[in-house]
């Protein structure tokens, strides 16, 4: 029987479990986070999702032309999570874009 | 699509010497005088886009866009023949707002929440509550009122003069022979944004006008994009310069390298089919459509994409700025994850684009300059200028 104290990965993804807070949507949720959320909480995201990505991705591949259930389509949105603080980590080395605007006027309608 | 032209000096004034080399007045950006021209003479007679047909598929289907400078609402309904129409979204009784959605389904009819006048989905007015009491009332006068509307490649565009000058195809021109047959409608739309900015509408349509830009404000995250000659400047690697509007294309640079996210999802994963356009003529194709429509067409690793931005003026010196961003229903997980990066990354490049508009704002409003100065490979701008300053000069309807 599943767990009963909370949402959950797939199994094979329990390392992640401690990020189950990215799991979110929609997209506005997703860049709320990334706001909310300090320098060395996204770099630690970062490092720890982003060399599983591959492997997610390859898991995920199996539910694609199906309904996911609930714990892939979590893991699905933790990649999701994972590309929008990308070029924060790789990029950009900081919180901030630089010389750019505050993200959330960037207000999506999803 | 194999262009490689070589990045030369100079080269598009000579293609299109008539569009000269002069700078530009800085007052048509701040001037209150020269934003009710631009409402009298370049808003309320050209053609506008307001969206696209997919987004109203079914019978009854309906979306309501603003054009605030005109302070028009328009209404755009499929009516239960099938047909696509425009209305001015006011109910003829005492020109209350009809539809307060921005979108939605009617059930055949439209009511107005005021007196609940009731309309048909093709714009008849259906009925009146206590009709009787009213003098010489006949409904057969009194439906919407039809703004004139067509639409190009699912385009739906509308002009508020109720005797356009132009055909929409007309109009369009070179960009309606360029895109005819592009499969726009196999790229569904992902994601809307809309960013209010303190600035005149021209100047973000400016900003985006040209490459100059990328290799520097954007230099962190893809400074190098695009292909640059030997002196790493970008430059347009195609440029057309129509009626009214213009393309110009580029490719992307050689030397770019791909991050450890970008290299996972750029994998090849076995199941993706190339979604090639050919009516594109670059690697990324930047199309500006009089006076305030943007598609920006651009390969996305094997597959196509596109982007649309209006600059929509609220004020001289504020406006909102809407991007659409669509894509191709992905064939894979990678294709859709891919898709959203793009879709990221791109937003923050477009929190510096929003900030430099502003800048630029506040630089022109000090009237420290009379002047901006234009480089060669900024000449698309000139040429929107140039047809801004005809339309306005001539006062003349298109």
């Amino acid at each position: 029987m599943p767990a009963m104290d909370g949402p959950s990965l797939p199994e094979e993804f329990g390392d992640l479990q401690p990020y189950l807070e990215w799991a979110l949507e929609p997209e506005r949720a997703r860049t709320e986070k990334r706001v909310a959320s300090s320098m060395a909480e996204i770099r630690d995201f970062y490092d720890t999702v982003q060399p599983r990505l591959e492997a997610m991705i390859r898991y995920l591949e199996d539910f694609r032309d199906d309904p996911m259930p609930a714990p892939a389509h979590r893991l699905y949105l933790i990649s999701l999570s994972l590309v929008e603080v990308a070029n924060l980590v790789e990029l950009y080395k900081r919180k901030e874009v630089f010389e750019g605007c505050d993200p959330l006027r960037y207000a999506s309608d999803q | 699509m194999a262009m490689k032209t070589k990045l030369r000096e100079k080269q598009w004034v000579e293609k299109y010497p008539d569009v000269g080399t002069e700078p530009l007045p800085t007052e048509p950006y701040l001037s209150q005088k020269r934003f009710a021209l631009e409402r009298d003479l370049v808003f309320r007679r050209s053609w506008i886009n307001v969206g696209r047909v997919d987004e109203i598929p079914g019978i009854g289907d309906y979306f309501v866009r603003d054009i605030a400078i005109c302070q028009a609402s328009i209404l755009v309904v499929r009516g239960s023949d099938g047909i696509v129409r425009a209305f001015h979204n006011v109910c003829s009784h005492r020109s209350n707002t009809l539809v307060l959605d921005e979108r939605g389904t009617c059930p055949g009819r439209l009511n107005c929440h005021f007196h609940n006048w009731v309309y048909s989905d093709t714009g008849e007015l259906l009925w009146v509550p206590d009709e009787e009491n009213f003098f010489d009332l006949d409904k057969r006068d009194h439906g919407l009122t039809p703004v004139n509307m067509d639409i190009w490649e699912g385009f739906v565009f509308v002009h508020l003069d109720p005797e356009p000058a132009q055909t929409l195809q007309s109009y369009l021109g070179g960009v309606a022979d360029q895109l005819a047959g592009c499969p726009f409608d196999k790229m569904p739309l992902s994601q809307t944004y809309r960013v209010e900015e303190r600035a005149n509408w021209k100047i973000g349509l400016d900003a985006q006008n040209e490459l100059y830009h990328f290799p520097f404000q954007h230099r962190h995250v893809a400074g190098d994009a695009f292909r640059t000659n030997d002196k790493h400047q970008s430059r347009y690697q195609d440029l057309r310069l129509y009626n009214y509007h213009s393309v110009w294309s580029c490719e992307y640079g050689e030397s770019h390298k791909l991050t450890p996210i970008a290299s996972t999802l750029y994998k090849f994963d076995g199941i993706l089919r190339a979604f090639t356009i050919p009516q594109m003529i670059g690697e990324m194709d930047f199309f500006t459509v009089f006076p305030n429509f943007v598609i920006l067409l651009y390969q996305l690793g094997t597959s196509t994409s596109y982007l649309t931005y209006h600059f929509w003026p609220l004020a001289v010196d504020r406006t909102i700025w809407e991007i659409r961003v669509y894509f191709r229903e992905p064939l894979s997980v990678r294709e859709r994850i891919r898709q959203e990066y793009f879709k990221c990354i791109s937003r923050d490049t477009l929190q510096e684009d929003t900030a430099m508009h502003e800048a630029v704002h506040s630089g022109l409003a000090s009237r420290a300059k009379p002047h901006i100065i234009l480089q060669d490979n900024e000449i698309a701008i000139r040429h929107f200028h140039r047809v801004m300053e005809d339309r306005i000069g001539a006062g003349l309807p298109t």
